[in-house]
């Protein structure tokens, strides 16, 4: 019977491996979801219900992945939600309900979001300068979002980074000068944010024709798409609208996905062409599945991907995600959320009556 | 083979440009050409259509025009008519529904655009019909003249096979010229009502086209918008919005939301004997059109009290959508139809282990049906043979479990008793039922229905009053004045 000091700890050294054979994940998520199933009870009824235990199941693809929606409506957590020490939520206000991830503590969250970003985005900087356009932690503490982009700015952002969305939404005033700064010194200069943050932002600057030519090195980084938060671009439209606003190739314009229900991003290494290859550190692994049946799909057929997060240890680390994928050599194609389609006929489909409903 | 979609008076189908979109279902594949025109073409198409309609369609006696579509219906409902023939092959491959759903749904349908139903269906709307064809007397006095259109838009959506040929016979019995756009997921009946009655009647056949533009191209579809006097669109809220955003404010817009069924099977209902009856039925409006329809039903709510209880009642509808799944197998599903089946699922299976909730069927199965015990808000399920029962003391609470969603109400199927029909009738009338169907016809409307509660032919006319002063003012004029 293992604690939580000592999943913790195990988990920290597997983060800590330079990589993990496909036996060691194994291994490792079978420990996971042991541990889960003993100390999460309805992931346990979750779990029975699917007849997989810990005694049936042998592989980590049989760890059963339980439906995105689940974080609204069950409290998933290993250990009494009023201890955690963070509780995020999602955005989505489905029906009022967001939700929400408990974590007891962030050490393996942030452990996992560090590694990886350092890894994934630096690109071998010790430190970058940020222009972050998300709030922060103080005005969303229930946003992990705001929490990843705090912890890259604070462990990877030199002492000038600054975020430019506050109360009144984007600071365009403070932003216009830094980028005019960066431009003329010639140092590389990283934005991130919200996807749909950059979209107001580029319309800004074409209302006004104006254009940067950020330093060689410059980095954007983008995650989690529009949201009904702005205009809907294709990637093409998008990213070839961050190159010509800020001067960054499309090929240094990174996309993170990641959720809330996760404590692991996963990156592409630049979105020079749409649908770039995405992937994760050792610690986790995406399945693309039959969204009905479960079974995973051969590479190139498309389906819902599945994560298998290990880090995300206090809740359940196995998720049927909404988001369509496919697998590829190296990792999966992300081609955005499933969900949300009208019918085919004229009757009014989920989305369109809990749209209604929200007013 | 390629199809070409459409019907175009007047334009030149060679100096088209035709858009081709392939479908496949049931092993078979099919290509359909759809007409792609551009901005002078559909200016021309418009024109040609209105001046038509004046000249010719508006001074048609409505009983040619009945003539005309009984005669156009005849050789539909006829299996040996080889466009009959056609569309029993072409609309399965390109809607997916089995060919014994489209067929037998073909049938039901446009047997209710026969002579007798059309009489029916212009009686249910004017007291007299002859004010389509010119002044008559009314009760208070003077005289009344019903006019359509000159030019009537129809934009249609959604995959149910010949749901088009509804509006487009409104609009040819109340004399409007019509130009309808086809739904990509249906794109052929229409075109191919439009060609036979043209072959019938060559004269009507001038006042009506059929044409396509891709949902929501600005370009494409400007030059009609613009045209038009009379615009009736089915679609959700939000293309609805955005087209009646784009209309002219001298334009009458007449929408058609999306919207949800529900039944009510009251406890008289639930014997051993009757309820296994009923449950084929309620079974029956879940699989036609895989409830795609706007009177489909996504949820039943059941009474306590009956011989047979909520949970077991379930159990038969799920027996019986078993059994129907082998004679009409499940349209194949894209991806995203799959992933919100899914979705609505895994949420019921979270209720499920809680023990709020029973779920029947596996994941696998092409239908899932899941009962609750406890009383909840109206919701759609995930469309595609997915039910959800939910037991309730006593049907009068059914009312408010609905009313919230009055915008999405249209068709309630209820099984009780006469005297509780009618007092449940006048409780969901109150909050905006506009249609009581018993179970096992949910699909099938009457002929003359009033389709989300308003009166199909009523709203497409102006009246044109001469007020019975004027009579009388006029005899001063009269030659013979003395």
């Amino acid at each position: 019977m293992l604690t939580q000091a000592e999943i913790i700890e195990a988990l920290l050294a597997f983060i800590a491996l330079p990589d993990a054979t496909e036996a060691e994940f194994e291994a490792m998520a079978l420990k996971v979801f042991a541990w889960q199933f003993r100390n999460n009870e309805p992931y346990k009824r979750f779990a029975l219900q699917r007849g997989r235990t810990p005694l049936t199941v042998k592989r980590w693809r049989d760890i059963p992945a339980v439906p995105i929606t689940a974080f609204k409506d069950l409290t998933l957590s290993c250990t009494p939600p009023e201890q955690a020490s963070h509780v995020f939520m999602t955005s989505g206000t489905t029906q009022g309900v967001r939700g929400r991830s408990y974590h007891p503590t962030l050490d393996v969250w942030k452990r996992s979001v560090l590694l990886n970003f350092r890894k994934r985005f630096m690109r071998g900087h010790e430190r970058i300068r940020m222009g972050i356009l998300f709030p922060d932690e103080t005005a969303l503490p229930n946003s992990s979002l705001a929490h990843y982009l705090g912890l890259a700015r604070r462990e990877c952002g030199t002492p000038n980074s600054d975020v430019f969305i506050g109360a009144n939404g984007l600071d365009l005033d403070r932003l216009l000068p830094v980028l005019a700064q960066a431009e003329a010194s010639g140092e590389p200069y990283t934005l991130l944010g919200a996807s749909y943050s950059f979209v107001p932002l580029m319309d800004a600057l074409a209302a006004q024709g104006r254009r940067f030519a950020l330093p060689t090195g410059s980095l954007i980084l983008d995650t989690g798409g529009f949201k009904g938060q702005s205009r809907e671009l294709t990637p093409d439209e998008f990213y070839d609208g961050l190159e010509a606003a800020f001067g960054v190739p499309r090929a240094s314009c990174i996309n993170m996905y990641g959720m809330t229900e996760l404590s692991s991003q996963l990156y592409d290494d630049g979105n020079a062409v749409s649908h770039p290859v995405k992937s994760g550190p050792h610690w986790i692994r995406s399945r693309v599945v039959d969204p009905l049946t479960g079974i995973d799909l051969p590479e190139g057929q498309r389906g819902v991907i599945v994560h298998h997060d290990l880090a995300h240890f206090n809740s359940v680390s196995a998720i049927l995600t909404e988001d369509a994928g496919e697998i590829v050599a190296g990792g999966f194609k992300l081609f955005g959320r499933v969900d949300g389609e009208a019918s085919k006929g004229c009757s009014v489909a989920v989305a369109e009556f809990l749209a209604a409903a929200r007013g | 083979m390629i199809e070409h979609a459409g019907h175009l008076p007047g334009l030149d189908a060679q100096a088209l440009r035709w858009r081709h979109a392939s479908h496949t279902a049931w092993g078979e594949s099919a290509t359909i050409a759809l007409p792609d025109l551009d901005e002078a073409q559909a200016k021309a198409l418009c024109e040609t259509v209105r001046n038509n309609a004046r000249a010719r369609l508006k001074r048609m006696e409505t009983a040619r025009i009945v003539d005309a579509i009984d005669a156009t219906v005849a050789r539909l409902l006829d299996r040996e008519h080889p466009l009959r023939r056609k569309a029993e092959h072409l609309l399965p491959i390109v809607t997916g529904y089995d060919r014994e759903t489209v067929r037998l749904g073909l049938t039901s349908y446009l047997k209710t655009f026969r002579r007798p139903q059309l009489l029916r269906f212009l009686a249910e709307d004017f007291a007299n019909p002859a004010v389509l064809d010119g002044f008559q007397p009314t009760a208070k006095g003077g005289f009344l003249r019903a006019q359509g259109p000159e030019l009537l838009l129809h934009i249609w959506a959604g995959n149910v096979p010949a749901l088009s040929l509804w509006s487009l016979i409104c609009g040819l019995l109340v004399k409007a010229g019509s130009i309808g756009k086809l739904a990509s997921a249906e794109p052929l009946s229409a075109g191919w009502f439009a060609s036979l009655i043209a072959e019938i009647d060559p004269e009507i056949g001038q006042c009506l086209a059929i044409v396509w533009w891709k949902g929501g191209d600005e370009i494409g579809e400007a030059p009609f918008l613009k045209a038009a006097d009379t615009v009736m669109a089915y679609g959700g809220n939000a293309t609805l919005t955005a087209l009646r955003a784009k209309l002219p404010i001298t334009t009458r817009f007449l929408p058609h939301g999306h919207k949800i069924g529900f039944g009510l099977i009251a406890r008289e209902a639930l014997d051993s004997r009757k309820s296994v009856a009923l449950a084929r039925l309620a079974a029956h409006d879940v699989t036609r059109y895989e409830q795609q329809g706007c009177y489909s039903p996504q949820m039943l709510f059941v009474e306590r009290g009956g011989r047979v209880s909520p949970a077991e009642f379930a159990r038969h509808v799920a027996q019986e959508l078993a059994a129907i799944a082998h004679r009409h197998p499940r349209r194949e599903l894209a991806a995203a139809e799959s992933s919100a089946l899914a979705s609505w699922r895994g949420t019921q299976e979270m209720q499920a282990m809680g023990g709020a909730a029973e779920l029947l069927g596996e994941p696998s199965d092409p239908w899932s049906v899941v009962h609750v015990e406890a009383p909840e808000d109206l919701s759609p399920t995930g469309l595609n043979r997915t039910l959800k029962l939910v037991a309730v003391e006593s049907l009068d609470e059914v009312p408010a479990l609905v009313a919230p969603y009055r915008s999405f109400l249209q068709t309630a199927g209820i099984a009780a008793s006469p005297n509780r029909l009618f007092q449940l009738g006048e409780r969901l009338a109150e909050i905006g039922v506009t249609r009581i169907a018993p179970l096992g016809r949910m699909t099938a409307p009457e002929a003359g229905w009033h389709h989300d509660g308003r009166f199909s032919l009523l709203d497409l006319v102006t009246m044109t009053e001469i007020e019975q002063s004027t009579e009388a003012a006029s005899e001063g004029f009269a030659p013979y004045v003395d």
